[in-house]
């Protein structure tokens, strides 16, 4: 993902991970990771509440979190490709999302 | 009395458990055919187990024809974590909420307001807007024009 943000900003793509990690902890892990894409933080699980996405319990401690799921949404807000993966092992490769945002006019 | 055989088939048990956590270890690298890694998994563990029990009954069943009491005992254990915790991780990764009740394509999604990793807020409509690499970490002070679009990542 962080290797290819060149390229999901070439496609006008910006990405964006929501997680309901403190912005303290997302900051931490985007230092040491190097990652460069902004990470919000969504600790009551409100919006992803919103979205549907809340997996009751699914934290390692017992503490809700988002399924995961991935939205290539366009300016209207309008959502133009989706991902939701069935095995938590399973996620939307670069190569998956670079082509769905290549597909955007 | 003939000289009885080896009996391999709780090494291919072991060889097929190794595969089955190698299955979960290659998630790591995500490679282009990672979806039918779970189900690859699934199946070496499988094997693994029909070879064991196939092991053992040469063993137990037939030792004027096979050896490896001992051995096809061990590897049996030595190979039962493995495939175990590949059954269980398979079940519990699998474990998701379904998706029918979120945004799908052609819906509009609601828009929001979280805190960055500064902690300041930020709305889904700024995300359109050019940035001044205020987003990321990475304050290049470089402007980078509006995108076409915003990947959410859950």
């Amino acid at each position: 993902m962080e290797k290819r943000l060149a390229e999901f900003e070439a496609a006008g793509v910006r990405p964006v991970a929501i997680s309901v990690d403190a912005p303290q902890v997302s900051q931490d892990l985007s230092k040491k990771a190097g990652f460069r894409f902004a990470i919000l933080s969504d600790p009551d699980a409100a919006v992803i509440r919103r979205y549907h996405l809340l997996h009751t319990g699914g934290g390692p401690e017992g503490h809700d979190i988002a399924r995961p799921a991935e939205f290539l949404v366009d300016s209207g807000r309008i959502v133009r490709w989706t991902n939701f993966t069935e095995d938590v092992r399973v996620r939307a490769r670069a190569d998956e999302m670079l082509a769905a945002a290549k597909q955007l006019r | 009395m003939a000289e009885r055989r080896r009996n391999i088939a709780p090494w291919w048990g072991l060889l097929f458990a190794i595969g089955a956590i190698g299955c979960n270890a290659a998630f790591f690298v995500s490679p282009p055919f990672q979806g039918a890694l779970p189900w690859l998994s699934l199946l070496f563990g499988f094997l693994s187990l029909v070879y064991l029990v196939i092991g053992l009954k040469r063993a137990f069943g037939q030792p004027q024809f096979y050896r490896g009491k001992v051995l096809s005992v061990v590897l049996t254990v030595v190979s039962i974590l493995p495939v175990a915790l590949t059954a269980f991780v398979f079940v519990h990764a699998r474990k998701l909420p379904d998706s029918t009740a979120a945004p799908q394509v052609g819906q509009r999604v609601p828009d929001f307001t979280l805190s960055d990793t500064s902690g300041k807020p930020v709305s889904l409509d700024q995300l359109f807007a050019a940035s001044s690499g205020s987003f990321s970490v990475s304050s290049s002070g470089t402007q980078s024009p509006a995108p076409k679009a915003v990947l959410l990542i859950f």
